[in-house]
């Protein structure tokens, strides 16, 4: 479509513009100061603490299961739980992961905003389809989510069990000291799931 | 601002990395920014916006002239989606709760063909807007954008596609701009 290419030639702003040169050593001696990320304080110490118990509650399940125990009343092993940000769009660094049960594909970020240790609480919650996990953080955690999720209103957030992205809502307001787990769990489930979750 | 203090000593590589990366790939990015904001000094918090993100990124951008700048491209137009958005829900409320904001533009028919292709661009999404810029401006391939962006050459052939379809709908809808372009000519 030439008369399209041509609209958007005489349109172009660079047209009527110096480009970069008259900002570029304001915006470079900007730059050359940037200190490197004060970001948030890394997660990695405890993270294999938790991966440690998660293995080990893991095994200890494995090992029930082959010697034909059935788990009826499972020893409230812990389940792992993580909240991440994530996109819903492929990003250089970041992980792809599938939401279970569904076939909506998203790109993680590496590090967990939340997990086990941050969690006041969690308890199994009726609802319209079937039982949910409602969690209840701490008020450190629950500011660092309310902070992450204000700037990145309208992207995902995923919400990880043992690893698995069990949900991935998209981010419509801020998320700070509760987030509910939807998911059409029954009621031993969801009672499984907040017991786990609860357990650091 | 005047001259840059002396950076404490353990940052240093990676400050000369980051001007290294600002020194190789800052036009190009500001040439996208440009086009891809509604100002130049908008283009310019964007460009900024992207080494700040390299800054605080988790991992290091990759080395490689071509793998640093899909690196930096792509930053750049997930930070402009994420502002384009919040644009977009401001207008919505905005356009609730009252009256546009007066716009008297000014008779000249190039400008007028120019706001109005300008205005039809902001509506098409920041990474649909980069696929038609790059193709039409920078006369990029589809396969160029594609590898540029990490898409198959399938996915920016569609937007090309949707973002000409909307762009021309748009334009139409706004009220054709007067005169016709010198070079129209619609064979069909």
């Amino acid at each position: 479509m030439d008369n399209l290419t041509q609209l958007l030639k005489d349109a172009d702003p660079l047209r009527h513009d110096s480009g970069l040169s008259a900002n570029r050593e304001r915006l470079r001696s900007a730059i050359a100061a940037v200190r490197p990320a004060e970001a948030r304080p890394s997660r990695r110490a405890v993270l294999p603490r938790i991966a440690a118990l998660a293995a080990a509650a893991l095994v200890a399940l494995v090992v029930a299961y082959v010697s034909g125990v059935r788990l009826t009343t499972p020893v409230a092993a812990q389940v792992r739980f993580e909240v991440r940000l994530a996109e819903d769009h492929p990003v250089p660094g970041l992980v792809v992961a599938q939401v279970e049960n569904t076939g909506q594909v998203i790109y993680l970020h590496p590090e967990a905003l939340v997990s086990n240790e941050d969690v006041a609480g969690a308890v199994a919650v009726d609802g319209t389809s079937g039982f949910s996990v409602e969690v209840q953080l701490l008020p450190g955690a629950a500011e660092r989510l309310r902070q992450a999720t204000s700037a990145h209103i309208g992207r995902p957030v995923a919400i990880l069990l043992e690893g698995r992205v069990a949900m991935a809502p998209t981010v419509r307001s801020p998320i700070a000291e509760s987030a509910v787990i939807t998911g059409a769990f029954t009621e031993a489930e969801a009672r499984r799931i907040a017991e786990g979750i609860s357990r650091r | 601002m005047g001259e840059a203090e002396r950076v404490p000593s353990g940052t240093t590589a990676q400050n000369e990395r980051l001007t290294a990366l600002f020194d190789a790939h800052a036009d190009r990015l500001y040439r996208l920014a440009r086009r891809l904001a509604p100002s130049v000094d908008e283009a310019l918090d964007l460009v900024q916006e992207v080494f700040l993100r390299v800054a605080g990124a988790s991992r290091p951008v990759p080395h490689g002239r071509s793998a640093e700048e899909a690196w930096l491209v792509r930053v750049l137009i997930n930070i402009r989606r994420d502002q384009w958005r919040k644009e977009t829900v401001r207008r919505r409320e905005a356009a609730q709760s009252g009256p546009p904001l007066a716009e008297t533009p000014s008779p000249e028919t190039s400008y007028v063909r120019r706001l109005t292709v300008w205005r039809a661009l902001e509506a098409l999404s920041p990474r649909r807007r980069a696929i038609v810029v790059l193709h039409e401006l920078d006369a990029m391939p589809a396969s160029a954008i594609a590898s540029l962006l990490g898409i198959t050459t399938i996915t920016v052939r569609w937007h090309l596609a949707r973002g000409r379809h909307e762009l021309a709908k748009r334009i139409r809808e706004t009220g054709a701009p007067h005169g016709q372009p010198d070079s129209a000519v619609e064979g069909r």
